[in-house]
């Protein structure tokens, strides 16, 4: 019998007793079983976050002594430092002179809001379209649209990025951003979103004299807000993390962003996990910030938008 | 929503769509029939192409390794929409029950995973299934006593759970935000009403709240299948030290497929026809389902 | 107006308007650090592994100034760079001059017809140049294909075993006696045993994958077998491949076994400082690994050369292994051929290179460089340097293939259908078992490899 062993039976025999005390009513048992139940799965998530953690502080040459954290008796400069950061930090060569991590942040960066900030504008824009206005093939554009979403994007590499050569666009973090403008996915969360505005509004802002694209920007738009937080967030996460497309169109080392260059750690016959690890770590903060600011809009903007048929 | 006469000029929705319209003929359309073309060719090096018609579906059709790979990634999106839904379900009705201050804090920790992605998510798993010193490992064997010499990424049997296991830990939370979201629309009265008329709280569920949730189910469904058959920087990054594939195969998605056959062998044809092979298969599952739904609801 | 008021205005909401704002500030910030670009260099290299970009950078300052040009090399991650340059070769594009392969890559982009490859062949000027007699020969079949040469080999990576001389010596185990491997497995079924009571077995010989993998692939080579032929055809099927699947199957499984699979990284580290295995395949580049990440057991650790299939015979294989390619539309391919050159038989920095890498080069002559005699404390003193350059003429060809990662595919598939035999009848119908696997699987790679209908026209 292990100290995980023991732990379960404990929280199952508190469970039945709590139980026992009013079978009728078993609200103390359940309240007591939900919390469990949460708790248990929110440390099964959370394991693996912890020994990230923990790698990231320890030295290199112990990174591989300890599962986690050294007993404490081992802690000392040795064996936990902040040298996985210091490395980080210490940028890498390029024909341009060294570059550091702060670019590769920048680059990440403005390749998540530019892209997000495009996207939600463009997606909005049509989706709006398709939930408000008629017009011929509407139908079949749906339709297509919808099958866009099925096809495999790995099979469309090769041909976009000769095009992308022909454009002139390889080697540039603009150019990576062109293709993926507008998303089917963010199009049809919008339609959803629209689609539950009375068409009484839309037709008092005729009246009004609006203009139809004013409408949709000064009386549309504001109501689907929780939908704008919500895509916002699922898009940003999308473009921050994104891996295959920036590995193949970016080539100078300036212009890498953050997971492209911390896959550069882990090479075919060298890998310094720490660094690895301390940049993933840094990497979290951004997309875990923005997610907590926005957890009420986002949840609020799923109820609005995808739920209703 | 009949309308007499167009209160818009007819050129408006189009305006709206141009950019969409735009990119996609650009960056989709022509890519896109690209490798509709290059499905019926063979095709080695830059300008060298060969016709071969249905040559490539024939191949595929008595190609073991291609069936593996669909099994496989079958066997996956069935255990996703069977494991990990209920799951996710579960998880979200827990939590809808609580106090607010709480169910933040157990949304963002239980959401957490999605902040990193998928390639990260192989890796650091990879490091964790390791036999003996892995924390999966040591955590299996500390509950039953059984596991801890098992090497989940080098045993054939043990390949696709471990990718499932891992594909939990990801996106468990994430769909059950989905249905949290779901939940908290779901009308009170009728949960009331149902309750009052003598159900129990199962029956609730079953007869009430899915059915009012059912959009989102849904969705969440295909979704979920849509992109269980696109399963890539996952199993690639995880079993990265067999190639991305796994011992026997057993860890061969449609797609590492698909990039093996035209990026690593070189034959983009091939891998076209496995491309539209995967398009037609998600098209015929989502319509399925589809029609399910519909049928249920009639 | 108030700022609230302003930001109430934005009609997306409070989130969008602070990625709108982030967004603007980025890109002016990225405007701004962008420093002036200069002209492209006149070559650029590509590699996929830091301490060659490393070397390479220490190495090049020579080499530019003597030709006045400006070489940039950069590093990517393998996948993408394959990637990146399948789909530059397939478009017809722009593409980097020289770029450092992984072995079993340079079959694809030797799938097609002659005209259509997009490298530079290098045969005449290999042969010109004698290359083949002042370089490890075996090497070339790495970067050959139908005949033609087109790439120089970066290494040779001799493979040898690592082991914990401290522990073998306490247990009284003398290395120069394991010369074959049926010594050494009987010394392996000795000392394999449960140290402390608990049931689990602690001590193995020898850390092998349990799966075949590079393991397999390792002793097959060693003992002469091999995956593909000179021309490019499946040719593992054969009694030297079964006779070492059932060596490693008894080495591996059931109850005589004495080889445990120690992993990657973190538990590797781990098995090796527990003393888990004694004995651990080691190949020049592994040798470097074990030194940077496991600095606790240096002194402490020895190397020796595999174990022998027969008295006299091999006994070393390659695990690995990187070449260097000069692409067809690069502008300079005088200057790009006098680079590689430069890069991989330049004796100064190839010196350096060793004590930078452990990795020996194939050029013969830097074997003589004092560095490579320099004993090394890690491993107890030993010149590794002079020890892999011993056994560096002994390293089998490797041929490749476009279909080099579903052959291997394959022969593990064989492997495991022959794992699932031994469970179930050990050595009852064994080597059958094996031969038919190994046929289908070769079947298979043979069947896939034909379908290459422009290989067929264009002969």
């Amino acid at each position: 019998m292990n100290p995980l062993q023991i732990t379960l039976l404990a929280l199952g025999a508190t469970f039945l007793l709590l139980w026992a005390k009013s079978p009728k009513n078993p609200r103390y048992a359940w309240r007591f079983g939900r919390a469990v139940v949460l708790t248990l799965a929110s440390v099964a998530v959370l394991a693996p976050f912890v020994w990230l953690l923990a790698a990231v502080f320890k030295d290199r040459s112990v990174l591989n002594e300890y599962m986690f954290f050294p007993p404490l008796a081992d802690w000392s400069k040795k064996t936990m430092n902040l040298e996985n950061f210091s490395r980080l930090f210490q940028g890498r060569p390029s024909v341009q002179g060294r570059v550091y991590f702060w670019q590769y942040v920048l680059n990440s960066t403005m390749l998540a809001t530019v892209s997000t900030t495009a996207q939600l504008f463009f997606s909005s824009l049509a989706g709006y379209a398709l939930a408000k206005y008629q017009f011929f093939g509407k139908k079949a554009l749906m339709a297509c649209m919808l099958g866009s979403m099925m096809i495999p994007g790995v099979l469309l590499l090769a041909p976009i990025y000769a095009m992308a050569v022909k454009f002139n666009l390889v080697d540039s973090l603009f150019g990576l951003m062109l293709p993926g403008l507008v998303t089917a996915y963010g199009i049809f969360l919008f339609r959803q979103a629209c689609m539950a505005i009375p068409n009484e509004l839309i037709e008092a802002g005729r009246i009004d004299g609006c203009s139809e694209f004013g409408i949709f920007f000064k009386l549309v738009m504001p109501l689907v807000r929780p939908m704008s937080a919500a895509f916002c967030l699922v898009s940003f996460l999308g473009n921050w993390n994104s891996f295959f497309a920036p590995n193949v169109f970016l080539h100078s080392q300036d212009k890498l962003t953050l997971p492209v260059v911390l896959n550069l750690y882990i090479t075919q016959y060298e890998n310094d996990y720490g660094v690895f690890l301390a940049g993933t770590a840094l990497a979290m903060l951004p997309p875990a910030i923005l997610f907590f600011a926005l957890q009420r809009e986002f949840i609020s903007g799923l109820t609005s938008g995808a739920v209703k048929g | 929503m009949a309308q007499t006469k167009l209160q818009y000029k007819s050129w408006v929705p189009f305006a709206f769509l141009g950019p969409y319209l735009l990119l996609t003929s650009v960056f989709f359309l022509y890519p896109f029939i690209n490798a509709l073309v290059l499905t019926f060719y063979q095709t080695n090096g830059p300008k060298s192409r060969v016709f071969v018609g249905l040559g490539n579906f024939k191949y595929l059709l008595s190609d073991s390794t291609f069936h593996q790979a669909l099994t496989n990634t079958t066997l996956f999106a069935i255990a996703s929409v069977c494991l990990q839904l209920p799951l996710s379900m579960g998880l979200a009705i827990l939590l809808n029950q609580g106090n607010s201050r709480l169910k933040g804090f157990f949304r963002l920790v239980l959401f957490s995973p999605n902040l990193v992605g998928q390639i990260f998510v192989g890796i650091l798993f990879s490091v964790l299934f390791t036999p003996r010193y892995g924390l999966i490992n040591r955590t299996v064997q500390g509950l039953v006593n059984w596991g801890l010499e098992e090497r989940w990424l080098s045993n054939p049997v043990l390949v696709m759970p471990a990718i499932i296991l891992t594909s939990l830990w990801l996106w468990v939370g994430f769909n059950m935000v989905y249905f949290l979201a779901a939940l908290q629309s779901v009308d009170k009265s009728l949960e009331e009403a149902a309750r009052i008329d003598g159900a129990n709280a199962w029956q609730v569920f079953w007869h009430v709240t899915l059915p009012s949730m059912r959009h989102v189910v849904v969705f969440v469904v295909i979704m979920s299948i849509i992109g269980s058959y696109q399963l890539f920087e996952l199993p690639m990054a995880l079993l990265s030290s067999t190639n991305g594939y796994g011992p026997d195969n057993s860890g061969l998605t449609v797609i590492t497929y698909l990039n093996e056959v035209a990026f690593r062998s070189g034959d983009l044809g091939l891998g076209s026809a496995v491309g539209w092979v995967v398009a037609l298969i998600i098209f015929t599952v989502s319509l399925i389902q589809i029609r399910l739904t519909k049928v249920v609801e009639d | 107006m108030s700022l609230s008021r302003l930001i109430d205005k934005y009609p997306y909401g409070k989130a969008p308007l602070a990625l709108l704002v982030l967004a603007v500030v980025s890109v002016a910030l990225w405007f701004s650090t962008q420093k002036q670009r200069e002209k492209r260099p006149d070559l650029i290299v590509v590699t996929f592994t830091a301490p060659h970009q490393a070397a390479y950078r220490k190495a090049l300052p020579e080499f530019e100034k003597q030709y006045h040009v400006k070489v940039d090399v950069q590093l990517a991650h393998w996948g993408s760079l394959q990637t990146r340059l399948q789909n530059a070769m397939l478009a017809d594009t722009d593409v980097p001059d020289l770029v450092e392969m992984l072995e079993g890559s340079l079959g694809f982009f030797a799938r097609g017809p002659k005209e259509d490859i997009g490298l530079v062949d290098l045969t005449d000027r290999i042969e010109g140049e004698h290359l083949k007699e002042r370089m490890v020969a075996s090497r070339f079949s790495l970067w050959s294909a139908r005949g033609r040469v087109f790439g120089m080999p970066h290494d040779v990576h001799p493979v040898m075993l690592a082991y914990r001389r401290d522990l073998v010596e306490a247990l009284g185990i003398d290395v120069r006696e394991l010369d074959t491997w049926e010594k050494f497995n009987e010394v392996g079924r000795r000392i394999t045993r449960d140290k402390n009571g608990d049931g689990v077995i602690d001590q193995y010989m020898i850390d092998l994958p349990s799966g075949g993998g590079y393991g397999v692939l390792i002793m097959m080579l060693q003992r002469g077998g091999q995956l593909f032929d000179e021309q490019g055809r499946p040719a593992f099927a054969n009694e030297i491949t079964a006779e070492v699947f059932r060596q490693y199957l008894e080495m591996t499984l059931g109850q005589q076994k004495i080889a445990y699979e120690c992993g990657w990284g973190q538990s590797f580290f781990k098995a090796m400082t527990d003393g888990l295995a004694l004995f651990y395949i080691t190949p020049d580049w592994r040798s470097y690994t074990l030194q940077t990440d496991l600095p606790r057991l240096s002194g402490k650790v020895a190397l020796m050369p595999l174990p022998a299939w027969e008295k006299g015979g091999r006994r070393t294989s390659v695990w690995g292994g990187t070449g260097l390619v000069i692409t067809r539309r690069t502008k300079h391919q005088e200057l790009a051929w006098e680079l590689a050159k430069f890069l991989y038989l330049n004796p100064k920095s190839l010196g350096e290179r060793f004590k930078d890498t452990n990795i020996i080069p194939p050029f013969k002559d830097a074997w003589s460089l004092p560095e490579f005699s320099v004993p090394n404390s890690y491993f107890s003193g030993q010149p590794v340097g002079q020890l892999y350059a011993e056994l560096a003429p002994q390293t089998p060809p490797f041929y490749s293939s476009p279909v080099d990662s579903i052959a291997r595919a394959k022969l593990d598939e064989a492997y495991t259908r022959a794992i699932e035999h031994f469970k179930a009848h050990g050595q009852d119908g064994l080597m059958d078992v094996i031969r038919k696997e190994l046929r289908l699987a070769q079947d298979d790679v043979m069947r896939r490899s034909e379908r290459n209908q422009v290989l067929e026209q264009g002969k």
